[in-house]
């Protein structure tokens, strides 16, 4: 199972501008992928494509052998509830809920909220956010809060996750603490991690870089 | 998702607390409104149905026609009379023609419960130097009190002692006052260029109607006599098993007989389209409030979901669907509908309980201690929360069907 794209390409807005093109690449199970390049190379818009949050104006995707443009929503859906995980660079928790509910949002999907609750808290006290799982986002520090998105990422042991500039709001410490995490994730359960990042140091801690210049892979 | 929308509005405690009330209010304004109307117009009817005769079977009297006579001088001599001065007045008949035939007919009737017959004659009452004009109504006492509830509007004496000795009359309250007559005196009582009789007064009644206050009642073979018409009947009251038969019973019976029959309906047909005009303006009145209520919840939800267009794309990358996003948000304007609807209905039915405290005799002497009828029907609150939930939905749908379309790249490009 792997991530493969062929002469994938992107335009958006009116009129459309050429984000992406002729994009081809394949990523291996268990790989972690770094997706770097400056500022406007294309790196979000292509992770955004690899993971289905977006669809490629040509070309294709497949993930796990799924053309996911062909599935139709229930079923991408489920998709992404099971195989995939996100982090973003801003920690979108939902701000009534729990840091031990928000990492369990995804389970609610598939009526799994109980068969998880014990790897939910393993995941925030593995995290150091044992004594701090009933607290609301808004008594979390930046780090905090952004290590409860990567619980919540990891919740349904994901084949995949994606991660567009997760220590992009963080300080250097709490963006060791995350890069730590998205390390241990790959290398203990085989999760395929696909991270965008514009920093050279952090984007060294992969196996592999991908580098992006006006929408096009650079062959190295 | 609904444990979400809870949360969503347990959060924002006040704008929720403010929407609901709304709804509330709504709801407690149509229970509490509708009661009132409904309980009001249900004793108009009543008054309407038991006051007076259901069908009123009358002796005809009809306006001529300019050229209704013209056969009768002319014959079939000429095809077209001009009159200089066309005849006029009205011809008919004092009394009913055949009231023994009525009687039969009636009595056969299954769906006929009781009848009256009666003779009402103009009358001057003298009372020494006090002379007053009124009607004077010949019934026969045991059959009018099963045809109308006049026997129940009396204040002084019994209906039925009109009928215990000869010349014996009942005043109504405003006759009496008019007079200044009291029980056990006599008047004297003309019609039309009679000489007057004297009457004992033995009873009195007020019925709260000023006109059917104003009139009396006597024996009806005393105003027979004293009308010089033996065995004369003006009005046959019939009351029925079934009232709200009557218009079709007496436009039936109309076709078979010369009298002019009406039905209560019929006769007040001004006040009961007064009634439907109540019913249009209570039903405008409360659905304009259950509407502006609905406005509020569309208002906040839409308000909901730009402030939480974040949530929404964080959610559409876990896994949840349109679907979800929909209920997440139309399930918020079900819930105030629900809570403000119910809490509306049940205050709504403590305050009809309090308004049935007030209290309201209509005037009569009926019943002194009579207070407000309102309607407990469990009609009014399924119409009333539905309406809640009605209007909840519509306010709700859009908002959470423009949430759903929404996609997780659309919010998160746009940096929201």
């Amino acid at each position: 199972m792997s991530i493969v794209v062929q002469h994938a390409g992107k335009e958006i807005g009116v009129p459309p501008s050429r984000v992406l093109s002729d994009i081809s690449l394949e990523i291996q199970d268990g790989e972690f992928v770094a997706l770097t390049g400056r500022s406007g190379s294309g790196k979000s818009t292509l992770l955004y494509l690899l993971s289905s949050l977006d669809t490629p104006s040509e070309g294709k995707i497949e993930i796990s052998g799924k053309d996911l443009q062909k599935l139709n929503s229930d079923d991408l859906h489920l998709f992404r509830n099971r195989h995939m995980g996100f982090v973003f660079q801003f920690h979108y928790l939902i701000a009534e809920l729990t840091a031990l509910e928000n990492v369990l949002m995804p389970t609610v999907k598939l009526h799994q909220k109980e068969k998880r609750r014990p790897a939910a808290e393993s995941l925030l006290e593995q995290f150091g956010l044992k004594e701090k799982m009933a607290r609301l986002p808004r008594q979390l520090s930046g780090g905090e809060q952004q290590r409860v998105a990567i619980a919540r990422a990891l919740v349904m042991e994901p084949q995949y996750l994606f991660a567009d500039e997760p220590t992009g709001s963080l300080d250097s410490v709490n963006g060791d603490i995350v890069m730590k995490i998205f390390i241990d994730v790959n290398l203990k359960n085989k999760t395929t991690v696909v991270l965008v990042t514009h920093e050279p140091d952090f984007a060294r801690l992969a196996r592999r870089q991908i580098l992006l210049k006006d929408g096009r892979i650079q062959q190295p | 998702m609904i444990y979400l929308a809870i949360r969503y509005l347990l959060e924002r405690r006040k704008q929720t607390i403010f929407t609901l009330l709304g709804v509330f209010l709504g709801a407690l304004a149509y229970v509490a409104v509708t009661g009132f109307f409904t309980g009001f117009q249900t004793f108009m009817i009543q008054q309407l149905v038991n006051n007076s005769a259901q069908i009123h079977i009358e002796a005809r009297q009809d306006y001529l026609t300019e050229h209704q006579l013209d056969e009768a001088f002319y014959n079939q001599e000429f095809r077209y009379v001009f009159w200089r001065s066309p005849p006029s007045g009205v011809h008919g008949y004092l009394g009913i023609q055949n009231p023994q035939s009525w009687y039969e007919r009636l009595k056969a009737d299954p769906r006929v419960e009781a009848f009256a017959p009666l003779l009402t004659a103009p009358a001057l009452f003298t009372l020494a130097k006090v002379s007053v004009s009124a009607n004077l109504v010949g019934c026969d006492p045991k059959q009018q009190g099963k045809v109308t509830s006049i026997a129940n509007y009396m204040i002084e004496g019994e209906f039925s002692d009109i009928g215990a000795g000869g010349n014996r009359i009942i005043l109504g309250d405003e006759l009496m006052k008019r007079l200044g007559a009291g029980i056990d005196q006599t008047l004297l009582v003309a019609v039309k260029t009679g000489l007057p009789v004297p009457f004992k007064v033995v009873g009195r009644f007020r019925t709260g109607n000023r006109g059917s206050d104003t009139q009396a009642y006597g024996a009806l073979n005393d105003v027979q006599k004293l009308n010089g018409t033996p065995n004369q009947v003006n009005e046959i009251g019939v009351r029925l098993s079934d009232y709200t038969q009557a218009a079709a019973i007496a436009t039936n019976w109309s076709r078979i007989a010369p009298e002019r029959t009406e039905s209560w309906d019929q006769q007040n047909a001004s006040i009961l389209s007064v009634i439907r005009l109540q019913t249009i303006l209570r039903w405008t009145m409360t659905m304009t409030v259950i509407i502006v209520a609905g406005f509020g919840i569309y208002n906040i939800l839409n308000m909901t979901v730009t402030q939480k267009r974040q949530d929404i794309a964080i959610l559409r990358s876990m896994g949840y669907d349109t679907y979800d996003v929909v209920v997440l948000f139309f399930s918020q304007g079900i819930i105030i509908g629900i809570c403000g609807g119910l809490l509306g209905l049940v205050c709504g039915y403590f305050l009809c309980l309090y308004l049935q405290t007030i209290p309201f005799s209509g005037g009569s002497s009926y019943d002194p201690q009579a207070h407000l009828q309102i309607s407990l029907s469990p009609g009014i609150y399924v119409q009333a929360l539905f309406l809640s939930l009605f209007s909840s939905s519509f306010a709700s749908i859009l908002p959470a069907l423009a949430a759903s379309r929404f996609t997780p790249i659309q919010i998160i490009r746009s940096g929201a």
